[in-house]
């Protein structure tokens, strides 16, 4: 238990580098390259072009609006901390971000009006956890069934052409494969909408909304299906495999045992930490994936979000927040990942 | 959907041994082995037809493309003006359907004739032009490359010439005379040719009007005022539907230069029948022969898959080789590190740093190989930890061998068969995260790549009114590379895992 314990720690530490180590990196290509001081330039310069032109209606003397606008200048750098370098005014704002304060939007804001990023996040991650976790279900249910009976049969034909499909899976982007349902099911079958996660004008019930939602998601998840189960297959017929050459596999052959006990007990049962494992490491990898695919779907979850925040007029407080945001899922789903292996993998000791 | 944009890593510690087989029998990269390998296997086969295609396109590309393609040629509007904008290939006129238009380019540097007036001369031009129909013209126009001359300038008149008869005075282009200083001869549009659009303005709608009214007189003229390339190549018709039919049969461009001095130069005059369709792949929202960019892909895509993941693997291995045979402090030091660096998300990181770094290719390359190396670093490591225990190094160790000359010549060599297949399978990885980002608008605008032109097609919404060969072969060929460099993967799949040499 104390191992157990013990090497959970030490996980959780790398997790706590990793998370460290891109906010380190964060810092630094902000601070570094004079991006953070520009950002923060520019938002001088716009609010005291406001507050001259303000102040220029209603003072006449123009010396005395330059004189107050120079002062207001300098006392917005202070504000902003533009007199001290980006190292000792960074740091701050990473513990403010630390601690989920995660500043406000430019122009991106929820439903309800509210241009807090953190609210954002939380009004638009169910979406992306909504595609996510069913392409990984499903995913998982067709990769362990057809993987584990490939494994049976390696070498055969079918063994050979389940591995040109499964590196065209991984050679196909996504984004790529999206499109081509979009041109093929939405526009030329006419089978499903193309993009969005509601019709015009939604529809009315809680019931008939989430139908409706459901229908937008079929061709996103028809998406990241395709592209993630090829590899996953090839991956689990792999290590279902190799387990099934091993000696005490052998053994129990040699005692005559029942196939189905040998499969279940003897194969599955070592072969299962690491399919489990990969399947997880998938869904932490599609985190990124759902980048591209919400972007061509117009899918409003956390994925489109970034692309909204890159594209068009950037908003660097947003792209930074969503870059630390998307680090400390990943590190979740990994840590979550952990614990799983250890509770599996009773070998598991470090 | 697995993380596109790094290696295919082992399961979180203990390190998947499964997928690593110790080098049961001597692992063999002799250049014989590896050439009856790839060209027994079907996969290594087609690779190699797939590389040698790839291959010899991109030395065609680079001989005949001018060196700065991308800032000077495929992002310069002016190149393209005379193309037709988003049109479809011209093979898909075998299609069933509408009957489209070839694009066709007449540079005329012949006069057909030349009579002598009082004032001068006039030099007479001709471009013909066979309309079958179908679909009119998408726009016609007219350009001067260059006009020297002494004293008064010459005019440009340009006469459309129609089957029915109707000569349309499209335009009369006026050339500026001698400014003050300057010497003789003048020369003009040199520089910069002067293009004129001969579908576009009032002038041209007046005259296609008049010359309906003088061909047609009784019968309504249509209003064909937008669509002037269509009133061009069209008459009045009652009984149509829209009050037009297309007119077919052949036209002619007449251009007549009227001037002074004899000794006048033209350079050749383009005139322009845009087609709508054009080229083997056809043309983008700014006329840009897609074909031309769909090449240019190639060797930039080769070129990403290459640098990267050669600098990748090789930081990847020679760390990986460094960290199992070492041990100890180094060792720790390099597995906490790649630990981390595996666990980091390569997409967003890689979107942030690109957006602030600036898009450069470059420096997109050097980002994607900063944060694929670890999974090389880990396998590479748990391998050498089992050649380290092997005789060979023990005996290489008994007889007095450096610590550096066993791993370069006694750990490395063992490995080095994993590391190449590695480096392969990595290089499609390269090749989408670069189209990924391209995509998402971040790609170095210098170097058009096939992401970029996805994304050009995405962006203005190509997608959604169903120009197809403007999104779908740049997609196509991404695959493709990638899928090349997987059959290859998947050939050298026996020189790895000794176990699947032995079934076949």
């Amino acid at each position: 238990m104390l191992a157990v314990a013990r090497s959970l720690l030490v996980r959780a530490l790398t997790l706590t580098g990793v998370l460290l180590a891109v906010l380190v990196l964060l810092v630094l290509s902000l601070g570094a390259t004079g991006f953070s001081d520009r950002l923060l330039e520019a938002q001088v310069n716009e609010e005291v072009r406001g507050f001259r032109q303000s102040l220029s209606q209603t003072v006449r003397d123009p010396a005395a609006v330059e004189r107050a606008v120079v002062e207001r200048q300098t006392e917005l750098e202070g504000f902003y901390g533009l007199d001290d370098p980006w190292w000792v005014r960074l740091p701050p704002m990473v513990f403010r971000v630390l601690t989920l304060d995660l500043g406000e939007a430019r122009t991106v804001r929820t439903s309800e009006g509210s241009y807090e990023i953190s609210d954002i996040v939380l009004d638009r991650l169910p979406y992306t956890m909504l595609l996510l976790t069913t392409s990984t279900i499903v995913t998982a249910v067709v990769g362990i069934a057809v993987g584990t009976r490939m494994a049976t049969r390696v070498g055969s034909r079918l063994d050979r052409v389940l591995a040109y499909v499964a590196s065209i899976s991984f050679a196909i982007p996504g984004w790529w494969l999206g499109i081509l349902l979009i041109v093929v099911v939405s526009f030329r079958l006419e089978w499903l909408p193309a993009g969005g996660m509601y019709s015009t004008p939604p529809p009315e019930g809680g019931f008939a909304r989430a139908l409706d939602l459901a229908h937008h998601a079929v061709l996103p998840i028809l998406t990241l299906v395709p592209v993630s189960v090829g590899p996953y297959i090839y991956s689990v017929r792999t290590m279902t495999m190799t387990v099934a050459q091993e000696d005490h596999v052998l053994l129990a052959r040699a005692k005559w045992l029942p196939q189905r006990r040998i499969t279940m007990r003897h194969i599955f049962r070592v072969a299962a930490p690491p399919i489990v494992t990969g399947l997880l490491f998938g869904l932490a990898g599609s985190l990124s994936g759902s980048i591209l695919i919400e972007t061509i779907y117009n899918w409003q979850g956390m994925g489109r979000l970034y692309f909204e925040a890159v594209s068009g007029t950037p908003d660097e407080g947003l792209i930074v927040a969503l870059t630390f945001v998307f680090t400390l899922l990943y590190v979740i789903i990994r840590f979550v990942l952990d614990v799983l292996y250890v509770l599996l993998d009773p070998r598991v000791r470090y | 959907m697995t993380d596109e944009h790094q290696r295919p890593r082992p399961p979180a510690d203990p390190p998947a041994t499964a997928e690593i087989q110790p080098a049961a029998e001597p692992l063999t990269l002799s250049g014989r082995a590896v050439r009856r390998l790839l060209l027994n296997s079907g996969s290594g086969r087609a690779s190699l037809a797939l590389f040698a295609l790839m291959l010899g396109i991109c030395v065609w590309v680079l001989a005949t493309y001018p060196p700065n393609f991308g800032n000077d040629r495929w992002s310069n509007p002016v190149v393209w003006a005379d193309n037709p904008k988003v049109a479809p290939p011209v093979w898909t006129n075998a299609l069933p359907g509408v009957d489209r238009v070839e694009h066709q380019v007449d540079a005329l540097d012949q006069p057909v004739e030349i009579r002598t007036i009082p004032a001068g001369e006039v030099r007479v031009y001709e471009s013909g032009f066979d309309f079958a129909g179908g679909e009119a013209p998408s726009f016609l126009s007219l350009s001067l490359n260059g006009v020297s001359f002494s004293g008064r300038p010459p005019v440009v008149i340009a006469t459309l010439i129609r089957p029915d008869g109707a000569e349309i005075n499209l335009v009369s282009i006026p050339i500026t005379a001698a400014r003050p200083g300057e010497t003789q001869p003048i020369r003009r549009f040199y520089e910069t040719p002067e293009r004129v659009v001969l579908t576009t303005g009032d002038a041209a709608a007046r005259a296609i009007t008049t010359a309906y009214q003088q061909t047609y007189p009784g019968v309504p003229a249509p209003n064909l005022a937008e669509r002037l390339n269509v009133a061009l190549f069209a008459r009045p018709d009652a009984d149509a539907p829209n009050g037009w039919a297309l007119l077919p049969g052949t036209y002619r461009m007449r251009v007549q230069v009227v001037t002074a001095d004899p000794a006048t130069e033209v350079a050749p005059i383009k005139v322009v029948w845009g087609g709508t369709v054009f080229g083997w792949m056809g043309t983008d929202n700014l006329g840009r022969d897609l074909l031309e960019g769909l090449l240019f892909g190639f060797p930039l895509a080769l070129a990403i898959a290459a640098l990267a993941s050669l600098l990748s693997t090789a930081i990847g291995a020679s760390l990986g080789v460094l960290s199992g045979y070492a041990g100890g402090m180094t060792d720790a030091v390099i597995q906490r590190l790649s630990d981390i660096v595996s666990n980091v998300p390569t997409l967003p990181l890689l979107i942030f740093l690109v957006f602030v770094l600036g898009s450069h290719l470059w420096l997109i390359i050097l980002v994607l190989v900063a944060f694929s190396w670890p999974g090389l670093t880990i396998l590479v490591r748990s391998m050498v930890l089992q050649v380290r225990a092997g005789q060979l190094v023990e005996a290489a160790r008994a007889l007095g061998a450096s610590r550096r000359r066993i791993m370069v010549r006694h750990v490395f060599p063992q490995v080095a068969p994993f590391i190449i297949a590695q480096m392969i399978f990595f290089a499609p990885g390269a090749i989408l995260a670069e189209a990924s980002l391209s995509f998402l608008g971040l790609g170095d605008t210098s170097t058009p790549t096939w992401g970029q032109m996805l994304e050009a097609g995405f962006r203005t919404g190509a997608l959604y009114v169903g120009y197809w060969w403007w999104v779908l072969p740049p997609g196509l060929l991404i695959v493709l590379t990638a899928i090349a460099f997987m059959l290859l993967a998947l050939a050298m799949e026996p020189i790895v895992d000794p176990r699947l040499r032995r079934q076949r």
